[in-house]
C-alpha cells in the first residue's frame, strides 16, 4: 500500500491510476473526491478519496489522519468501510486514503423518504440496516474499538454493485481503542453532534465506553422508523465543552428522568450533582417513547429500542446481545441488500445518486471549464457558489460507465441552488462538513419551513458538525 | 485487531530472526558490517530514549517509537534513511499514533539540546517530510503491541509481582535488540520473567508450566536477552559518528 514517487509531470505517480471525477464533500480535514480505479485489478471501480490537508499548525500529518489510518489498517469486517490504499504527495505534504465508494448514507436515505418520498423506509430495509450496523459494531467493540461519532451520515450503505444495499461503518477518525480509558473528545476540542450523544456523557462522565456507540444506534433506529431526529437538542457552542442542558432536555422530555434508583452510579456524574436545579428541577408529562416512535409498546422492535435506549450505560444492551433480539428473528427476516425489499408487490426505492463537482482537481482548485464561464474560484472556502459546475452521475448506475463531464447548466438560476446541491452530498465514507454558504442556505430554507411557528419543525442542519 | 494481537498487522508482520539484521546492499556496499549495522540501531534506540525523557512521553510512545525504528531498519538502508533524522521521526509519529503529541518545533529544540553536532540538526520540515516517507515505510502499519501489558498480567498470574521492578526493566532493555519485530510481545515478557525468577531465585518453574507455553522458544529468547548483556556496551558518539560517516559517499 502507498507509493510516494513522482511521475514525470512533477505529479504523483498515484495519480495515475485514477479517473479523478470530481469532488464529493468537504470538511475541515480537507476534500473528499470521487474518481474511477484504472488499475487492471480493479478497473473501473469507484473509489471515495478522502484527502487531508497538511495541519494549520505546521505540525505535520493530522493526528486524526494518523489514528484513522491506524484502526483502518487493522480492522475488516463487511460493515466496516474498506481502505483499499493510502497515497502520499510529498510535493505539497498532503495524504490521500482510498475507500471503497458508497454511493448512500442513512442521512440522505432517510432524508429522500422524509422529503421527497413521503413514506416510512420498508420495514425489513430498516431491519436489514439495524442489523448490519450492529453486527459492524459488534465487530469492533469486540476488537475493543469505540466508533464515538455514529451518525446517520457515517452509516454508508453501497451502491449497485457486489455488495449492493451492505452497509458500511465509515469515519473512523474519532475512534479509538480502548484498552486504556478513554478521555472525553472534549477535552481534546472536538466537536462532534450532540444528538446522538449518550446520556452519562452529557451529564460529564469522564471516561468513554462501547455503550455510547448503542445509544447513538438507538437513536439511529428511532431516526429510521420516524424519519425525525429522536432529540434534537440546541447545541450550547461556549464556552468550550459546555453543557448541553437542552439536549438532556429533549431526551428526558421523552424517556422521563433517570433515577439513582434505575441507574446507581447517576449520583457520581458531575451535571447530576453540579446543576441539579436544571436537570432535576424539571417535570416532564412523560409522552412515552413508544408514542414518538408509533410503536406498540409490546412490539419486538419497541422492546429492543428502549434496551438501547436505557440510561444506565451498564444496563444498556451491547450489539452483541441486540444481534440476538427476537425482533431480528421475526419477519421481516433481514437481509444483506438492505436495499431490496421482501414484498412481492412493493416497490424498490431508488435513492439519488451522489452529486459530483466535476470542476474542482485533486489540488482543490478549480479549473475553469470554457463551457461554463460563470464557474468560480471559491469553491474551497465558501462551497458551491451559484452557477457552479456540476456533473451529475446518472442514477441508476449501470449507466455510469459513461459519466458525462457535461455541466449541468445553470444549476443556480433554475432554483436548484447550492443548498440543494450540496444538500445531498455525502462522500463514500466520509461525513462532511458543507461549505459555509451551504449551511447559510439551509438555514433560511429552515427558517423558511418554520413557518408555523413550530419550535422544531425541519431537519437542523447536521452538517453543521459533519467532518473528516 | 487491537486486542487481539492474532489477528493484528503486528502479529502478520512478524519476521524471521534471520530478516532484521541483515544489512541492506547500498549500506554494504559503503561497508557497513552487521556489528556496525547494530551499534547503530543500539545508538538511535538509546537516542530516542533520551528524546522522549526530555519531552516527557510515556513508556508505552517510547516503545511505540523504537518498534517503528527497527521496522524501518529491516526495510530501508540507512544510506537512504538518515538515522539521525529516521529516530526522532520515529518518536514525533509515536506520540502521534500513541494520542500524546508532540510539537514538532519542541522536538527540534531538545535535538539541538542533546547533540551540538551538525549532523544530528534537522529542522521542523526535515522532520514533517521524513514523517510522511515513514508513514511508507511503515506500510501504513501503526498499531504496535508491547511487552508490558501481558507482563504485570503475567506476574500476577504467577504471584510474583515483587518481580516487577526487575522485569520490567529487562522488557525495556529488550528494545535494544530486535526482538520486537520477532517475537510475539508475551513471549519477551516471558522471558524477561524468566531470566528475573532466575535472578532472583525464585523457583517459577511449575507455574511455567502450567501455561502450556513452547518453553524452548522462552528460553531461547532469554539466551538471547542474556547474550545481548554479556557483550553490550554503550556505544560512544564518536564511533557511531565514524561509523556513519562511512554511509555519506
Amino acid at each position: 500500500m502507498g507509493d510516494g514517487g513522482r511521475g514525470s509531470a512533477g505529479k504523483p505517480a498515484w495519480l495515475q491510476q485514477y479517473d479523478l471525477m470530481g469532488k464529493i464533500g468537504e470538511g475541515t480535514y480537507g476534500l473528499v473526491f470521487l474518481a474511477r480505479s484504472k488499475l487492471q485489478s480493479n478497473r473501473g471501480k469507484f473509489i471515495a478519496i478522502k484527502k487531508f490537508k497538511q495541519s494549520k499548525d505546521g505540525d505535520g500529518v493530522s493526528p486524526t489522519a494518523i489514528r484513522e489510518i491506524m484502526l483502518l489498517r487493522e480492522i475488516s469486517h463487511e460493515n466496516v468501510v474498506k481502505l483499499v490504499n493510502v497515497h502520499i504527495n510529498h510535493a505539497d505534504m498532503s495524504l490521500y486514503l482510498a475507500f471503497d465508494y458508497a454511493e448512500h448514507d442513512l442521512y440522505e436515505i432517510i432524508r429522500h423518504h422524509r422529503e421527497k418520498l413521503n413514506h416510512p423506509i420498508n420495514q425489513y430495509t430498516v431491519k436489514s440496516l439495524l442489523w448490519q450496523l450492529l453486527n459492524g459494531l459488534n465487530y469492533l467493540h469486540s476488537n475493543w474499538i469505540i466508533h464515538r461519532d455514529l451518525k446517520p451520515s457515517n452509516i454508508l450503505v453501497m451502491g449497485e454493485g457486489d455488495e449492493q444495499g451492505v452497509v458500511k461503518i465509515a469515519d473512523f477518525g474519532l475512534a479509538r481503542i480502548y484498552q486504556s480509558p478513554l478521555k472525553p473528545l472534549s477535552e481534546n476540542g472536538v466537536v462532534v453532534t450532540i444528538w446522538y450523544r449518550a446520556p452519562e456523557l452529557l451529564l460529564g462522565a469522564k471516561h468513554y465506553t462501547s455503550a455510547v456507540d448503542m445509544w447513538a444506534v438507538g437513536c439511529i433506529f428511532a431516526e429510521l422508523l420516524t424519519l425525525k431526529p429522536l432529540f434534537q437538542g440546541v447545541e450550547v457552542k461556549n464556552p468550550p465543552n459546555p453543557f448541553q442542558l437542552d439536549q438532556l432536555d429533549k431526551i428526558f422530555k421523552v424517556l422521563g428522568h433517570p433515577t439513582p434508583e434505575k441507574w446507581p452510579t447517576l449520583v457520581n456524574l458531575p451535571h447530576w450533582q453540579n446543576d441539579q436545579q436544571h436537570i432535576q428541577g424539571k417535570k416532564y408529562d412523560n409522552p412515552g417513547l413508544n408514542n414518538v416512535v408509533h410503536l406498540p409498546l409490546k412490539s419486538p422492535a419497541y422492546d429492543l429500542l428502549s434496551k438501547m435506549l436505557e440510561y444506565d450505560p451498564r444496563k444498556r444492551l451491547t450489539a452483541a446481545q441486540a444481534l440476538e433480539h427476537e425482533y431480528f428473528r421475526i419477519d421481516p427476516i433481514p437481509g444483506r441488500n438492505t436495499l431490496v425489499t421482501s414484498q412481492p408487490g412493493e416497490k424498490i426505492v431508488l435513492y439519488p445518486a451522489r452529486p459530483v463537482d466535476g470542476s474542482t482537481d485533486f489540488e482543490g482548485s478549480t479549473s475553469v471549464q470554457p463551457s461554463q464561464p460563470v464557474s468560480s474560484g471559491n469553491l474551497v472556502s465558501g462551497g458551491v457558489p451559484p452557477g457552479s459546475i456540476m456533473n451529475q452521475r446518472p442514477v441508476p448506475r449501470q449507466m455510469a460507465g459513461n459519466i458525462p463531464r457535461m455541466p449541468v447548466p445553470n444549476v443556480g438560476s433554475f432554483g436548484i441552488g447550492p443548498q440543494a446541491v450540496m444538500g445531498n452530498m455525502n462522500p463514500g465514507g466520509i461525513p462532511i462538513q458543507r461549505g459555509a454558504s451551504a449551511q447559510a442556505h439551509q438555514q433560511q430554507l429552515r427558517r423558511k419551513d418554520l413557518g408555523a411557528g413550530m419550535q422544531n419543525p425541519g431537519y437542523p442542519p447536521q452538517q453543521k458538525s459533519r467532518r473528516f | 485487531m487491537a486486542a487481539n494481537f492474532w489477528t493484528s498487522s503486528h502479529f502478520k508482520q512478524l519476521l524471521d530472526a534471520m530478516e532484521v539484521d541483515v544489512v541492506h546492499s547500498p549500506d554494504k556496499e559503503k561497508g557497513l558490517t552487521p556489528e556496525e549495522f547494530r551499534l547503530v540501531k543500539i545508538h538511535m534506540t538509546n537516542y530516542i530514549w533520551k528524546l522522549a525523557h526530555h519531552v516527557k512521553v510515556r513508556q508505552r510512545v517510547i516503545a511505540t517509537a523504537v518498534a517503528y525504528f527497527r521496522r524501518v531498519c529491516a526495510r530501508k538502508s540507512m544510506s537512504e534513511y538518515d538515522p539521525r533524522l529516521v529516530a526522532p521521526t520515529c518518536l514525533y509519529l509515536a506520540a502521534k499514533a500513541e494520542e500524546s503529541t508532540i510539537q514538532a518545533r519542541l522536538l527540534v529544540f531538545y535535538i539541538k539540546k542533546i547533540y551540538v553536532d551538525e549532523k544530528y540538526r534537522f529542522e521542523i520540515k526535515d522532520i514533517l517530510e521524513m514523517e510522511m516517507k515513514l508513514l511508507e515505510a511503515l506500510d501504513y502499519y501503526l498499531v504496535v503491541f508491547h511487552p508490558y501489558r501481558p507482563l504485570i498480567q503475567l506476574l500476577q498470574d504467577a504471584g510474583m509481582a515483587d518481580l516487577t521492578h526487575i522485569s520490567w526493566s529487562l522488557v525495556n532493555d529488550s528494545y535494544r535488540m530486535d526482538l520486537i519485530l520477532v517475537h510475539p510481545p508475551y513471549m519477551i515478557a516471558l522471558a524477561c520473567i524468566n531470566i528475573a525468577s532466575v535472578l532472583k531465585e525464585k523457583n517459577a518453574t511449575a507455574w511455567f508450566e502450567e501455561l502450556r507455553v513452547d518453553m524452548n522458544a522462552v528460553k531461547n529468547i532469554s539466551i538471547e536477552i542474556l547474550d545481548f548483556y554479556d557483550t553490550y556496551r554503550t556505544p560512544s558518539d564518536d564511533r557511531v559518528n565514524l561509523v556513519l560517516s562511512k554511509l555519506k559517499a
